[in-house]
């Protein structure tokens, strides 16, 4: 009998525990159309997901499109075209256009144009692909690498699960900036470009998810159909991919949706210092160091790019703050 | 028995209003509770009962709202509406202020006993503090001499080494010891009554009995009154005087303790009698109430039981009983709202017995099998 | 005794840590492609003997965990090497340097915390009001803003714009007032304030934002302990309860959010001190990895993780301190 039990256990709960998985996901996907804040975060992000995927498209496929924005990303907003030595001198840049609103502003530069004469509005849209993409590209690796590092130390325990935490309490102990900047600067050799950035924001970022999941996978690990897995000879490595990870990781995604935000924001402040995106790639942090310069000539330049800095880290906000009002049942019920 | 009662309560009525629609928790509930008297507010969970109890200190927490019905202690208005000129309902001009709700009553006149002693008592001040704090606040004694009434008090409900034990922060005891805390509490403040919220529904067996030991013990000697909240029929039995039965909302059945278990007048108190656990019955023989509970958000038509209720008839589902009185026993009415009685007059012997619908229930599979 | 015993514990816990931050510097610095002499020497010309000199003065040419050994060596007696462009003692440069981030990190910690707790009180109070919701959009603000463009915004308005403020550097307050021409002790401290005021809110914001959100939901979660149900029904006044057997418990995670968030704030610094002109550790930082002065950068992170790891101590004694739960000496 107990035999028995014991095998019907093995077959049929891993099954419910998937079955209650999904419809766990349903409601939470229902709560957050319900949430307003949640919607609107969403809004948010679709804008500026679009806006990136815009400028994928436009800069990819230039020859399909028309008209004078891509003709202004490709004469002037690109990489491609390097003219950094048309950079005028802080102080006296005569090229700069103000907005148009202003009086001497004028239609075809919404936005204005920086010290250079390219077109701030275009520098700005195109600016959203680097700080997306290399929010998503760094809060991901730090997922991937957390979630491997916390699932490997909750699920062996002993000393491997020590050593990782000791060594994830090491990389934590020094703040994610000054860590991303050290990493850049010296793995590039001096020459601190984006790609160094993303590695080193995803390193800075594994102690924090690889915490997460690591509680998540100990409280796993304990329910009984962890335990059946293992008695029928289930290997680790299967039990941890299929079963452990997929059940721990809700609060992940809350944290790395919430977590994106202050990707971007770290992303800014590390092309502001100019260890992120280098000149001429239009990146929103790059664009306020090269303002910076300007304070006195141009406010403007030093309020567009903040402006989409914020707006953007606002909706990634906003939508984890109503993810985790849905997944979290304290505040829900 | 003094003519006029400690506290009455009449035709209460609170309401939860959330999103899903309005929770009718309490539905016009009337009771009294006389000098030196412990009276048993029984039930299951979700029955209202703790809404009840807090609506007498007018404590309950938004969306809910007392609508209806007066609370009247020691000839002092707790609660009371009236008719305005305007055809509104409003607040009575002799209706105690909140004001004069936290100062005169909670506390000084009438103390409560929570439920979970765990959760309780405040963990990071130190379980003497606290009670100091609220001695102070209801008996107008200095810091230092409420500090010695505390010290008595603990000592009373058994505390050993109070004055150590008045130091000590709530996890360093165990949850027997935090309930005698909490009636250390209660009993400090010198109130006339006292609401216990199940205070032994958190502890384990022989703790609880200790607990109910001490409490009779203590009311005898303070010759405080209780309203005591509970679902367990057996703690009824051992310590009240006088019972309420509610389901959902409702007092379906009061009255005084040994009449109400010899000649149980309502099938749920009935049920709930079978299902209690007893000395002189085996396992087998125990009688889970068929069903759950329904929400009170949409009760059943006619008698809310009658779902439940083994004694179901078509009638049953149409009219809805009035708590009338039954029987008489020891000068107290024996009140029940079922209409099997024949003061209802509503031809329930005639009615057709009801099919049992088929509902959603986690316990006894086929207890239901009426067919023979 | 009890919480001695645990500060020590704390202390000595704290050691792997720093020797692992140590490795990790360590490694960081020699991952770099090339080496670090040409690091250092980028730019100028240099023959391979100059190389060579430097790296015997630097023991550049010896084994790798030989090295290491020795930088130990020198941290435990206070040496963190030598600053090649600067040329002087890293130690010296961090010390000199130190003052003006903690002036800054400290007040704008106090900033927060003056702001922030009592407008997440009031927020949990009036849940659902007006007053919440616009505490709420201000939060949200506060934590999707970048620091440095919060700065640059302020002096735009009140150094630019309204010529109210200055926009760079700092009055340090342990200087005599003579330094600055400053007549007395008094327009000395105004002076200071004067500087200090901008930076200090633009790298308080981020911290005020989340310990508002915190100190609300925390608040909102103490309101509806049993513990003040119990309270109230013993009568005691809300304000009693809000102030006192509220606010108590709600405090705990609050602790623990300012020492964890001392690492974005001294992050931060590095930022506000490059918008502001101020020469702190963190302007220190910025001008080191622009020099590739890689002794200098191991030093000054290494400081910078110290200090974090001790924050993140003080606050678990403060912890420990407040909580009598904690069982000193077997907590994490």
């Amino acid at each position: 009998m107990a035999v028995g039990e014991s095998q019907v256990g093995s077959g049929s709960e891993p099954a419910e525990k998937e079955v209650e998985a999904r419809t766990g996901w349903r409601n939470t996907l229902k709560k957050i159309k319900r949430d307003t804040t949640a919607r609107w975060g969403l809004y948010v992000i679709g804008f500026v997901l679009a806006v990136t995927a815009f400028t994928l498209v436009d800069s990819n496929l230039s020859r399909f499109t028309f008209g004078a924005i891509s003709d202004f990303a490709l004469a002037e907003a690109l990489p491609v075209l390097e003219h950094p030595e048309r950079l005028p001198a802080p102080g006296e840049a005569e090229t700069n256009q103000p907005p148009m609103f202003h009086a001497d502003g004028s239609l075809s530069n919404p936005l204005g144009t920086d010290p250079n004469g390219r077109d701030y509005f275009t520098r700005i849209v195109y600016g959203a692909q680097v700080s997306v993409s290399v929010g998503i590209a760094a809060t991901f690796l730090g997922l991937v690498g957390g979630t491997a590092v916390g699932a490997i130390a909750g699920y062996y325990g002993g000393w491997i699960d020590d050593m990782l935490m000791r060594a994830i309490e090491t990389v934590y102990a020094i703040p994610p900036l000054i860590l991303i900047i050290v990493f850049t600067v010296f793995v590039s050799g001096g020459s601190p470009d984006v790609r160094f950035a993303i590695i080193g924001v995803g390193i800075a970022f594994i102690p924090v998810f690889a915490r997460i999941i690591r509680s998540e996978v100990l409280s796993v690990r304990e329910m009984d159909y962890i335990e059946a897995a293992r008695a029928a000879g289930v290997k680790d490595r299967n039990i941890i991919l299929r079963h452990i990870i997929p059940n721990s990781f809700a609060p992940v995604l809350v944290y790395a949706t919430l977590q994106i935000g202050v990707t971007i924001l770290i992303v800014a402040g590390l092309s502001f210092l100019g260890f992120g995106a280098q000149p001429p790639t239009p990146d929103w942090g790059e664009m306020l160091n090269t303002s910076h310069g300007y304070m006195h000539s141009n406010v403007w330049l030093s309020i567009w790019p903040g402006l989409a800095i914020m707006i953007t880290i606002m909706g990634f906000n906003l939508f984890g703050d109503g993810l985790q009002d849905a997944l979290d049942p304290r505040i829900n019920d | 028995m003094s003519s006029e009662p400690l506290l009455r309560v009449e035709n209460l009525k609170t309401q939860f209003f959330t999103d899903a629609g309005t929770v009718r928790a309490v539905d016009g509930i009337s009771f009294e509770v006389h000098e030196g008297e412990i009276v048993g507010l029984v039930g299951e969970s979700g029955a209202g009962k703790s809404v009840a109890s807090m609506s007498l200190l007018r404590l309950v927490e938004s969306p809910g709202e007392i609508v209806g019905g007066e609370i009247t202690y020691r000839g002092e208005t707790l609660f009371g509406l009236e008719e305005g000129p305007d055809g509104e309902l409003r607040e009575r001009d002799d209706m105690l202020s909140n004001e004069e709700m936290r100062t005169r009553i909670r506390g000084n006149e009438i103390a409560v006993i929570f439920q979970d002693p765990m959760e309780t008592l405040n963990p990071v001040f130190t379980v003497g503090g606290q009670l100091r704090e609220f001695i102070e606040l209801n008996r107008d004694l200095s810091g230092k001499e409420a500090r010695k009434e505390a010290i008595e008090m603990l000592r009373e409900v058994g505390i050993p080494d109070p004055e150590e034990r008045y130091e000590e922060y709530p996890h360093q005891f165990s949850g027997g010891m935090r309930q005698r805390v909490l009636i250390a509490m209660a009993l400090a403040c010198e109130p006339n009554l006292i609401i216990a919220d199940e205070p032994t529904t958190a502890l384990d067996v022989t703790v609880e009995g200790q607990i109910i030991d001490l409490v009779d013990e203590l009311q005898e000697k303070y010759d405080t009154s209780f309203v005591w909240v509970t679902h367990d029929m057996g703690v009824v039995a051992e310590i009240c005087d006088r019972v309420n039965v509610m389901y959902l909302g409702e007092i379906i059945e009061q009255a005084p303790v040994d009449e109400l278990f010899h000649d149980t007048k309502h099938p749920y108190t009935e049920a709930l009698l079978n299902s209690m656990p007893r000395p002189d019955r085996t396992v087998g023989e125990l009688e889970p109430i068929e069903g759950v509970m329904p929400e009170a958000i949409s009760p059943p038509s006619g008698c809310r039981f009658h779902p439940r209720c083994p004694d179901a008839r078509e009638v049953c589902q149409r009219v809805h009983p009035e708590n009338k009185e039954v029987a008489r026993a020891d000068g107290y009415p024996h009140n029940a709202a079922c209409v099997k009685h024949d003061v209802f007059d509503v031809g329930y012997d005639e009615s057709v017995p009801l099919d049992k619908e088929p509902q959603m229930t986690a316990s006894t599979p086929s207890a239901g099998d009426d067919g023979e | 005794m009890g919480l001695l015993r645990y500060t020590t514990y704390r202390f000595i816990q704290a050691i792997p840590v720093l020797i692992g931050i140590s490795i990790l510097t360590f490694i960081l610095a020699n991952l770099t492609p090339g080496d670090p002499v040409r690091l250092m020497t980028q730019g100028q010309e240099v023959t391979p003997e100059q190389i060579e000199r430097i790296e015997a003065q630097y023991g550049l040419d010896r084994p790798l965990h030989e090295r290491y050994l020795d930088y130990m060596a020198g941290l435990v007696q206070g040496d963190m090497g030598h600053s090649f462009h600067r040329n002087r003692p890293v130690t010296d440069l961090i010390a000199s340097r130190i003052g003006p981030t903690l002036l800054l990190v400290l007040s704008a910690y106090a900033f927060a915390l003056v702001t922030s707790i009592p407008l997440g009180i009031i927020a949990a109070k009036r849940r659902n009001d007006p007053f919440d919701h616009v505490s709420r959009i201000v939060a949200l603000f506060g934590v999707s803003t970048p620091s440095f463009w919060i700065g640059i915004m302020l002096i735009l308005i009140f150094a630019v714009q309204l010529g109210w403020l200055p926009s760079a550097g700092l009055v340090y307050p342990w200087w005599s007032p003579e330094t600055y021409g400053h007549s007395g002790y008094f327009e000395h401290l105004i002076e200071t304030m004067r500087y200090l005021l901008l930076p200090m809110i633009a790298l308080g914001t981020l911290q005020m934002a989340t310990l508002m959100r915190v100190e609300r939901t925390q608040m909102i979660e103490s309101l509806q302990g049993e513990y003040v149900k119990l309270a109230r029904a013993y009568g005691v006044p809300e304000r009693t309860i809000l102030r006192k057997h509220a606010f108590q418990v709600a405090q705990l995670p609050i602790i623990t959010i300012v020492g964890l968030n001392l690492s974005t704030a001294l992050g931060g610094a590095v930022l506000i001190e490059f918008v502001f002109n101020i020469n702190g550790l963190g302007r220190l930082f910025y001008e080191a990895i622009i020099q590739l002065d890689y002794q200098l950068i191991m030093g000054i992170t290494m400081i910078i993780a110290t200090m974090f790891v001790i924050g993140v101590i003080i606050t678990d004694i403060a912890y420990a301190y407040i909580d009598p739960r904690v069982t000193y000496g077997e907590s994490e």
